[in-house]
């Protein structure tokens, strides 16, 4: 019975665990080529997610087709930040300012929201939440096969766009030194665009997988986000392994705080967690082995 | 400037003294002025977000360190005053001094982050601390009710003057005045921080940590002293708070206050202390004078913000010396 109770949370965990990792990875992208914080990245994720429920239910969509929608809101939003934000700000020079930026950014486009969208919970219901599959004593509804399924792919993707494409290897070596990359002739501008897009995209998409999961308000991207920013912490700013770790971790720690102790508490696990990390081993989880894994 | 007077400092300060009464007289007139119960009440919030501004001010304008969790020394303020009122009886300036002691207190733990962080991490740390106190307000219900609220939290108790008939702080008038006098204090407090060889060191680490350290300045030392101070301060804020609203729920300590309280000071012009007084009444009155716009009030906050940091990083203060500057290049070409 208990083991059946665990295997249950690691499923719930695994699947929450693998949304956070879409999150997350777009947080630790930009960190990692533009060294700054994208704040409204979680309005990126609610904004994706507002985008899917409209297709599927204004315009009769499905639902694998609302998350590319999705995808596409997020990249679109993605290019307006690096237009508006980031390009101009990069000159400047300053740590901060882009920072505060967008949270001047994230404030105007979660209350937009809410005067558009209302404060009531929008229902997400998809095909695929009331498919229920049965193993062993525990439970996931296809949704969750979907999502587990759809990240890992993305992922995958992602990581082989890094590893073995030119534009991947360009983008890391802006990354690693933005000046020497751009002797060797590669436009660091053109880069950082693409990694803003991307990792917005990313949020996007991650919008239409969360939104089914979690209540979808104008605020749903909050809760998330304040999870991803300590997921990137917790598995070291701009390391990809790092943040697909923590980010499972977080979605672990999760369920089993709902399951064992109380589902107030998941904020204050998480990020009394994110306090230690920082007071302990602030380069994250695994920096040590970083240079095994390259 | 060509123009520039020598200013010796027995005049700047005689002028900062007449600032200081200009100021007095205008927080006692007012009210006066604005007799309706609704401006009274956005003169007394004004009052509370001043208090709020430039405790932030002083930790991310004059040490630098980027705080995103002024809302949990707010709140922490605000509860534990209230509740040492409410469940144990405490004399009301008792528990004031007490939630300013206990958020001064947050403060130089929260510090002992900054102490080896900086810059984003630095701004997470924070921001995490800011959601973990929240989360402890909704859930620790026997203690502070959680999302059901405390309500009937009382006035501050009556000063009895002798030969004058006692100030009643359930009078709204003597509630801003009480309010905006310690506003006053703080800032002139502040003020004289800022400019003493105190304010130097913090300006020194803000600037250049390392080179600051290497002049025998202690770095973490301030770091732990600012935070301190402005906690201190953003907890006063919160004591004032929960008696002047009556009612305390954890909602109004969530995370997106603090990026309200940067608004102000961002907005007013962060490193100098006058300009975050002016972002937050500005910030507090504009949603106000914009009521039509109704729902978005947040918006408007949001918009000035990146707008600030985008065109004008220096906020009202740097727009007011542009303005200052033109007119007096006016007045020179003019003179010839």
């Amino acid at each position: 019975m208990t083991a059946t109770i665990v295997a249950q949370q690691i499923i719930n965990g695994v699947v929450l665990g693998s949304l956070y990792v879409l999150v997350a990875l777009g947080l630790t992208l930009i960190y990692g080529v533009l060294v700054q914080i994208n704040f409204a990245h979680a309005d990126f994720v609610t904004l994706g997610a507002f985008a899917a429920y409209f297709f599927m239910h204004l315009l009769g969509g499905s639902y694998l087709a609302s998350i590319a929608v999705a995808l596409l809101v997020g990249a679109l939003l993605g290019v307006a930040i690096n237009l508006a934000i980031f390009a101009p700000l990069r000159h400047k020079g300053s740590e901060l300012l882009p920072l505060i930026a967008t949270i001047g950014v994230s404030t105007m486009m979660q209350n937009a929201m809410l005067a558009v969208f209302g404060p009531v919970p929008y229902a997400f219901e998809t095909p695929y939440s009331q498919r229920v599959f049965r193993v062993a004593g525990t439970f996931f509804t296809e949704q969750s096969v979907i999502i587990v399924l759809v990240s890992i792919a993305t992922i995958a993707l992602l990581y082989a766009f890094m590893k073995f494409t030119f534009l991947g290897k360009a983008l890391r070596a802006v990354a690693q030194d933005r000046e020497t990359a751009g002797l060797m002739g590669i436009n660091p501008n053109y880069l950082i665009m693409l990694t803003i897009v991307l990792s917005s995209a990313l949020a996007g998409m991650a919008g239409a997988m969360l939104a089914p999961v979690l209540v979808l308000t104008p605020f749903a991207g909050t809760s998330v986000i304040v999870k991803a920013f300590a997921i990137v912490i917790i598995g070291g700013f701009g390391n990809v392994e790092g943040t697909i770790l923590a980010g499972l971790l977080v979605g672990l720690i999760e369920s089993f705080t709902t399951q064992y102790l109380d589902p107030g508490l998941i904020d204050i696990v998480v990020f009394g967690l994110l306090l230690l990390m920082l007071v302990f081993r602030p380069t994250g989880l695994i920096s040590e082995r970083r240079e095994e894994n390259v | 400037m060509s123009d520039a007077v020598a200013v010796g400092p027995a005049y700047r300060s005689s002028r900062r003294r007449l600032a200081f009464l200009f100021a007095a007289l205008v927080i006692a007139v007012l009210p006066l002025l604005l007799t309706s119960g609704y401006w009274r009440t956005n003169l007394t919030l004004c009052a509370i977000n001043v208090l709020l501004a430039i405790g932030l001010d002083f930790i991310l304008g004059y040490a630098g360190q980027l705080n995103l969790g002024q809302s949990a020394f707010y709140g922490l303020g605000a509860y534990v005053s209230t509740l040492l009122i409410t469940k144990f009886g405490v004399h009301f300036w008792a528990a004031f001094a007490a939630g300013v002691a206990f958020a001064g207190l947050a403060g130089m733990i929260l510090s002992l982050f900054a102490v080896r962080l900086r810059g984003h991490y630095l701004a997470i740390a924070s921001l995490g601390f800011a959601v973990i106190v929240h989360q402890i307000l909704l859930n620790w219900i026997s203690l502070t009710q959680g999302p059901l609220g405390i309500y009937g939290i009382p006035p501050p108790p009556a000063i009895a003057i002798p030969g004058l008939p006692p100030i009643e702080f359930s009078n709204q008038v003597a509630l801003f005045y009480l309010v905006s006098a310690f506003a006053l204090l703080a800032y002139l407090l502040l003020d004289q921080l800022v400019r003493s060889p105190i304010g130097e060191a913090l300006t020194a680490v803000r600037e250049d940590e390392i080179s600051a350290q290497s002049l025998g300045i202690n770095a973490n030392a301030w770091k732990v002293f600012a935070f301190g101070v402005g906690a201190a301060v953003g907890g006063a804020a919160g004591c004032f708070y929960a008696t002047f609203v009556g009612t305390l729920v954890p909602d109004a300590f969530f995370i997106t206050e603090s990026f309200t309280i940067l608004a102000m000071v961002i907005v007013g012009g962060m490193g100098t202390l006058i300009g975050p007084v002016f972002g937050a009444i500005l910030l507090t009155l504009l949603p106000e004078l914009l009521r039509d716009i109704g729902d978005l009030r947040l918006v408007v906050y949001g918009l000035a913000l990146t707008l600030v940091v985008l065109f004008m990083p220096g906020g009202l203060v740097q727009g007011w010396e542009l303005l200052r500057r033109k007119f007096a290049g006016a007045r020179v070409a003019g003179g010839r």
